[in-house]
């Protein structure tokens, strides 16, 4: 697989998208894909869920609703930091996989017909990028022949 | 890949010095200032938990990865293993608190009236302790030993036999040390505030204990990278080691958590005194703990980039093994010491000739052989390791 990708690349061809069944090491740094940016959203939203949940219970155990529990002080650090931490990873749970949907235009009823059922089962696939079909087809296989490929088209 | 640490005159050179002047200053401090013989002991109890703690935490991050079989820590598996040889000069130095035994536990005074005491004596009295003492350090001198050796007969040797061994020892390791950690923790430091218990102590030292060992695994890494040893550790290594660093100081954390939170809701007067001496005296050290232990290490580590870099994760490691001597005196001098205790030069020339005395041990027993066990089956996979 990496061995095919790195030959067409290096033949000047365009790869669209490569699929395969499970992660392939060193396949991102050959196609030079850029590392993902959703962990820094992740934080992002973590940090506010953090503040909002904090903010949240010290504004209602003071101002809004004090509650004598235990004989505690209305605004005691130690209860709050459980229910903190939990809105903290919701948030950041919910905000990653929100932006990676969005980012990959994932919706609901969305409909797609793969290119070939195996696809989505067990194959390792590249898509190359074709100006003019006939040509690049006949360039691919050249270059190819040396690997083992199941089937170009 | 046959590389071998020479252990250099210099380094010999400098780490005697640094001990026979660590030993001198304490004992000038201890003559001309009079700092009680409480504060004395507390101190070398103190030291010798914390280097036990990288001893045995090494022991820990080499036994839970060989029972996983995991493969990307073969290339550095001979530095924990070098520090485990430390273990039996920590058993002589741990035999030395009998004679400062009743400076430090109250429990022994044998004309104590005390109620609570009294229930505990089939467990906290002086020959028991003693022969704990011995069961435990027999228990992890012979194990990891017998680890030790195994694996570095696969230097000569290719027989898997070995290797199988080593597994096998290591997951009794793993249950022998299970359980005798948190015992001797009972022992040593938690029977000092010796009407005080939490069931949680056992593991919160445990966690601290592999947080440290980690920390100065990831120093060794750096200083033999430094020396131009270990080429073929990549960043991929380092960040498997920032990761297990930020997950463990996370872990430690939640840990304090949970025992201060527990004691703090329930308020029973005998759980509470452990936090009230701590807090209300030694206020700056106790958040100065949480601080670096906590912070330190999760905004440090956070990013990728970070992880990667040796000399970023060696400065964060060094501070998070300050963070975790400031942890053990927490737990240990304001029990013993009281009112006298602080951080002076008394504790920083006793923690340095502990230190360099154990790095000694260390690089004594790493210049032994080579630093890679070449015949190790998994040898082939940490080279090619990914993270």
């Amino acid at each position: 697989m990496l061995q095919a990708v790195r030959k067409l690349l290096d033949n000047k061809e365009t790869i669209t998208d490569v699929l395969s069944p499970f992660p392939v090491h060193g396949l991102d740094e050959t196609l030079s894909i850029k590392r993902s940016r959703i962990p820094v959203g992740g934080f992002i939203f973590g940090a506010l869920g953090a503040i909002l949940a904090f903010g949240f219970q010290a504004w209602v155990f003071t101002v809004s609703y004090p509650l004598i529990i235990g004989g505690k002080p209305f605004f005691s650090i130690p209860t709050f930091i459980p229910i903190t931490f939990e809105v903290t990873v919701l948030f950041a749970g919910l905000s990653m996989v929100t932006a990676f949907l969005i980012r990959s235009r994932l919706k609901p009823d969305i409909s797609f017909k793969p290119l070939d059922e195996r696809i989505t089962d067990d194959r390792f696939v590249i898509l190359v990028d074709t100006a003019d079909k006939e040509l690049t087809l006949n360039r691919v296989k050249s270059l190819l022949s040396g690997i083992h490929t199941l089937e170009i088209r | 890949m046959d590389e071998q640490f020479d252990f250099k005159k210099k380094y010999r050179n400098i780490l005697i010095i640094l001990m026979t002047g660590g030993i001198l200053v304490s004992l000038a401090v201890i003559l001309i200032s009079k700092p009680g013989a409480s504060r004395i002991w507390a101190n070398v109890l103190l030291n010798n938990q914390y280097f036990i703690g990288l001893s045995l935490g090494a022991a820990f991050f080499l036994a839970v990865h060989r029972v996983a079989q995991s493969g990307w820590h073969t290339l550095l598996q001979r530095l924990p293993d070098a520090m485990t040889t430390f273990l039996p000069v920590a058993f002589i130095l741990m035999l030395l608190i009998y004679f400062g035994i009743h400076n430090l536990y109250s429990w022994t005074d044998k004309n104590l009236s005390d109620k609570v005491i009294e229930g505990k004596r089939a467990w906290l009295n002086i020959p028991f302790f003693f022969a704990r003492l011995v069961f435990y350090f027999a228990g992890w001198i012979a194990l990891t030993s017998m680890i030790r050796k195994n694996s570095n007969t696969l230097m000569t040797s290719s027989d898997l036999k070995y290797h199988n061994r080593k597994i096998l020892f290591s997951g009794l390791f793993l249950v022998f040390y299970g359980i005798t950690v948190s015992a001797s923790s009972w022992d040593w430091i938690m029977s000092l505030d010796a009407h005080w218990y939490s069931t949680l102590f056992g593991w919160y030292v445990l966690i601290g204990m592999f947080v440290t060992s980690l920390a100065f695994i990831t120093l060794l890494i750096w200083f033999l990278k430094r020396l131009g040893y270990l080429k073929y550790i990549r960043p991929d290594h380092i960040h498997d080691m920032a990761i297990l660093i930020f997950a463990f100081s996370i872990f430690w954390t939640y840990q304090w958590y949970a025992q201060y939170e527990l004691i703090w809701y329930g308020h029973l007067p005998e759980e509470t005194s452990y936090y009230i001496t701590r807090l209300h005296h030694f206020k700056i050290i106790f958040f100065i703990n949480l601080g670096i232990n906590f912070s330190v290490p999760f905004f440090g580590l956070i990013t990728i980039n970070s992880k990667r870099q040796i000399g970023w994760v060696a400065i964060i490691a060094a501070i998070v093994l300050m963070g975790h001597w400031i942890d053990y005196w927490l737990m240990i001098m304001p029990a013993t010491a009281g009112d006298k205790a602080g951080i002076g030069v008394l504790e920083v020339c006793m923690t340095l000739f502990y230190a360099s005395l154990f790095i000694f041990i260390v690089l004594r027993s790493l210049s032994t052989g080579p630093l890679v066990i070449k015949n190790d089956p998994y040898i082939e996979e940490s080279l090619n390791y990914e993270s």
